[in-house]
């Protein structure tokens, strides 16, 4: 399997790999998973007057899906969460050169950030 | 490789011995004769290929007329299986082996399913062993063929092929084992054991890449797969490539497991002390009835991907390295009864010759380390992430 800077680069120092604070206004959380394909995504999202405050993952999954997860952290926040709403998971796998095959973990990122905006609104 | 890396996958492949390099490097500079040549420089050359041969016969307890080279033991379990199931036809045909038999051997078997080969794949143990009585059991009025690893290459659990080889001779069926992995390990006396043939390999002894060898038993008789010349008996057509077959002669006569594997074994039990007292670390397959070499565990809530990236300077593989770029979980793993997650969730390391006592201990501490990462990374994780 090869894995592209932008992987490498995130699979290492995952910036907004953390917790958010317990108790911080505007906190949600989604998660989503898929046990066949063994990943399993969390975000926490701090909204403020409608804007991603801060934004934080865990995730367990191939280096593909952590990468991702930390590139979507890093793109989420300070976006209004009418954009974030949107995410398109495609994108973020080319910006990483995702293999395709690997869409179908990726896409439960998607899930996770949509699950958090739902809890938000 | 780099002054950082570790190398712990000898069980995928092993770095060549510079005396067997040396022993290469003669042959392809000073004899290039074709050794099916009758003249002299042909002589010299089948010269050195008979010395291989004997070398190559004296480790596996075998007379020297009863090796037959090949490219590698998927092709000596090519021809193995293939040579022996497809000798008669319009008749029915029945193969016994293990699902936690190596591709090689598994995808032969499809493909003789596929022609309408019966075959049963008899189940292993929680262990890992393939338990001789349930291989007696499968074997019917139509089996020809019995096909069992000797150690696996996975987990190393060492199967008991006397056992199935008396049982085979017993009812007068024909027993296979992939040596691959036994060899230099364990002591092998193929005259005196039940086996009709036996699949070995050069690389994972030190030896090169692309050579290997078939035993086959005196009154064994195979339908050879490649046609072309009349070389190794009629049973493998094509020039032999003698400096591999000198390099697999020196790599055998160097391979001795009396000198060799109480080191492996040493090696290995430090790695686990190590290991173990990662949390939640458990080793799979019996090692009480392991090689010395290969050591399999189990890192329960991280995804095996993820360590082997997060430790790319310490060379292991999840499971067969000939099934490394499959996203399936190990066959073998899940065979022995482990879950997709945990069979993905599993590190193989295999130890050799140029292993050092420090090298092990400090990819122990690497492996920690990754681990701890990666929990964290996935610490409110569901259970059925480490289940």
């Amino acid at each position: 399997m090869e894995y592209s800077l932008a992987v490498r680069r995130h699979f290492a120092a995952p910036q907004k790999a953390r917790e958010l604070p317990a108790g911080s206004p505007g906190l949600v959380a989604g998660e989503a998973e898929d046990r066949t394909l063994h990943v399993w995504v969390r975000f926490q999202l701090q909204i403020v007057d409608e804007t991603i405050a801060a934004a934080g993952f865990q995730a367990f999954g191939c280096p593909h899906t952590l990468a991702a997860a930390s590139a979507v952290a890093d793109w989420a926040e300070g976006r209004p969460v009418a954009e974030v709403r949107k995410l398109d998971v495609k994108a973020v796998c080319a910006e990483l050169e995702v293999p395709v095959e690997k869409l179908g973990l990726l896409l439960r990122i998607e899930d996770a950030v949509a699950a958090c905006c739902r809890t938000g609104t | 490789m780099s002054s950082r890396e570790i190398y712990l996958d000898y069980a995928a492949t092993a770095p060549l011995d510079s005396q067997v390099a040396a022993a290469m490097h003669e042959c392809m500079t000073r004899e290039f004769g074709n050794p099916s040549s009758l003249h002299a420089a042909g002589r010299r050359a089948r010269a050195l290929v008979d010395a291989a041969r004997a070398s190559v016969a004296a480790r596996v307890g075998a007379a020297s007329d009863r090796i037959v080279f090949t490219s590698g033991a998927t092709e000596s379990n090519n021809l193995a299986l293939q040579g022996v199931l497809r000798r008669s036809r319009n008749r029915r045909v029945h193969l016994v082996t293990s699902r936690i038999e190596h591709k090689s051997v598994l995808d032969v078997a499809r493909a003789l399913e596929s022609s309408g080969v019966e075959v049963t794949y008899v189940a292993a143990t929680a262990g890992g062993s393939v338990d001789p009585e349930r291989v007696v059991e499968a074997i019917g009025a139509d089996t020809q063929l019995v096909s069992i690893m000797h150690v696996n290459n996975e987990t190393g659990v060492i199967q008991d092929v006397r056992a199935i080889g008396d049982a085979c001779r017993a009812r007068g069926v024909l027993f296979h084992v992939d040596a691959a992995q036994s060899v230099g390990k364990l002591p092998l006396e193929l005259a005196a054991a039940p086996i009709d043939l036996c699949s070995l390999t050069a690389h994972k002894v030190c030896g090169p890449k692309g050579i290997g060898a078939l035993y086959v038993a005196p009154r064994v008789t195979l339908a050879p797969q490649m046609h072309g010349g009349e070389q190794e008996r009629g049973l493998r057509a094509g020039t032999l490539a003698t400096h591999q077959v000198v390099g697999m002669g020196k790599a055998y006569d160097l391979a001795d497991p009396a000198s060799e594997a109480p080191r492996f074994a040493a090696l290995r039990d430090r790695l686990w002390d190590e290991l173990r007292a990662i949390e939640g670390a458990r080793s799979n397959g019996d090692r009480e009835r392991s090689a010395a070499h290969v050591l399999n565990v189990t890192f329960p809530g991280v995804d095996g991907e993820s360590l082997r990236f997060a430790l790319q300077d310490v060379c292991v593989s999840a499971g067969s390295a000939c099934a490394a770029d499959s996203p399936e979980a190990s066959h073998v793993l899940t065979g022995m009864g482990l879950s997709d997650v945990l069979a993905g969730s599993s590190l193989r390391f295999s130890v050799g010759r140029f292993t050092t006592e420090a090298e092990v201990v400090t990819a122990a501490a690497r492996v920690a380390a990754a681990v701890t990462r990666l929990r964290t990374l996935a610490r409110s994780a569901p259970p059925w992430c480490s289940a």
